[in-house]
């Protein structure tokens, strides 16, 4: 979606976007010189506006929060496949024992 | 939903307005799921303290609950998306990807380990790994099919044919493309998840397009030829007289390339826009025309 439909979604001015955008809290997209936003992206301006209205914590600590989530899903990924590959040679130790 | 807002708070009957704030702002740190993004449960204690603090939070309602006129049936929240929920389907390269809580292990080491069997396939058995990659095309190029190159870390052109009717997200599986084998075994492949930017004013809606087509007042009213661009190039489409903003119409065959060799749909929706300039004729002409009229479109509405 483009500036005015991400906008009308959340209700907030274009210029509110453009802090997150600057702040590198929301990365759309750029598609022909204008932004395109995703759902995720959508998902992440309702997160943001979680924080920040109903929480009450300042651009510092939201600044700060971002950066820890988007870490968290990093290691959440890491950890996923860890577990994956573990189950992967599990089943692979288990059809090399069961062949004579 | 017909718990107690207060006791899903936390507060007093007489507390204030503050202490609401407050006890709301507390729990709502403790349970909002993208604060919690393993914890499945937090997303229904999130939509509970959300639905009292509707109501608890808003003096006015406040009032009304304790009277008894309304009850938190009225306060349900709307479902929604966290973004948990697209992070974990992120792919590897998107714009949040982000490493720097692992960044100290030694990065090698830590993928050999994790990525390189992923397909899993024979790892036992010497054949090469599975390549993942991730390429960004254009829309048109999605929709009517072409031929184009990824590059391999070792500079070595690969060419994929991106069959007509991709989808965004969609990957693609080139056999044998990717690591080599192990003595004379058979390589991995390389799999490449393909990634759709988005159109200036085409959307794709599965197999069918959407598009909102302008079209001036004479148009609108008197009907005739207009051009309408399609995913391969512009067509005639006749509009009947007296064709309103917001009517959609339908250019069978017009849409996306199916599997099974039919294709969907192009929907037109119609939008009256007026000339860029104020016309005096044009302003003059509907003065006229507006003095014999009692047309009110907002008639349904009531108003």
């Amino acid at each position: 979606m483009n500036d005015i439909e991400f906008c009308a979604q959340l209700g907030v001015e274009v210029t509110v976007i453009e802090v997150w955008i600057n702040e590198g809290w929301i990365r759309p997209e750029t598609f022909e010189g204008s932004r395109a936003f995703r759902l995720a992206d959508m998902a992440r301006a309702r997160l943001i506006m979680d924080l920040s209205h109903h929480m009450g914590v300042n651009e510092a600590g939201v600044d700060v929060i971002m950066d820890l989530i988007d870490q968290i899903h990093g290691l959440r990924r890491v950890i996923e496949s860890a577990m994956s590959e573990r189950a992967h040679l599990d089943d692979e130790l288990d059809s090399l024992i069961k062949k004579p | 939903m017909s718990r107690d807002p207060y006791e899903i708070l936390g507060v007093k009957r007489d507390a204030s307005q503050k202490d609401i704030q407050s006890a709301f702002r507390k729990l709502a740190k403790k349970y909002h799921p993208d604060l919690n993004p393993g914890d499945k449960k937090a997303e229904d204690q999130f939509k509970d303290i959300s639905a009292a603090n509707e109501i608890l939070g808003d003096e006015e309602k406040r009032k009304r609950f304790d009277r008894g006129e309304i009850d938190m049936t009225g306060a349900e929240q709307h479902p929604r998306n966290f973004y948990r929920d697209y992070a974990s389907t992120e792919s590897s390269g998107g714009p949040y990807q982000n490493s720097s809580g692992f960044a100290d292990f030694d990065a090698d080491d830590l993928f050999s380990t994790l990525f390189s069997r992923r397909a899993g396939r024979g790892a036992f058995h010497g054949n090469g790994a599975d390549l993942h990659f991730r390429m960004e095309i254009d829309f048109l190029d999605a929709v009517n099919g072409t031929t184009t190159s990824v590059y391999l870390p070792d500079g070595v052109a690969l060419e994929v044919k991106i069959p007509s009717g991709t989808h965004d997200g969609q990957t693609l599986r080139l056999r044998g493309k990717g690591a080599p084998g192990a003595s004379g075994e058979p390589a991995g492949d390389a799999l490449i998840e393909v990634h759709v930017r988005p159109h200036r004013f085409f959307v794709r809606d599965g197999d069918d397009i959407r598009v909102e087509l302008p079209i001036s007042i004479s148009e609108a009213v008197l009907g005739g030829k207009v051009r309408v661009p399609t995913p391969n190039g512009a067509v005639d489409m006749t509009l009947k007289p007296h064709s309103n903003s917001g009517m959609m119409l339908r250019l069978k065959g017009k849409g996306v390339a199916k599997r099974n060799g039919e294709k969907g749909d192009l929907y037109v929706t119609l939008k009256i826009v007026l000339p860029d300039k104020p016309d005096p004729q044009l302003t003059e002409l509907i003065g006229t025309w507006a003095q014999s009229q009692a047309h009110n479109p907002r008639e349904q509405m009531g108003v």
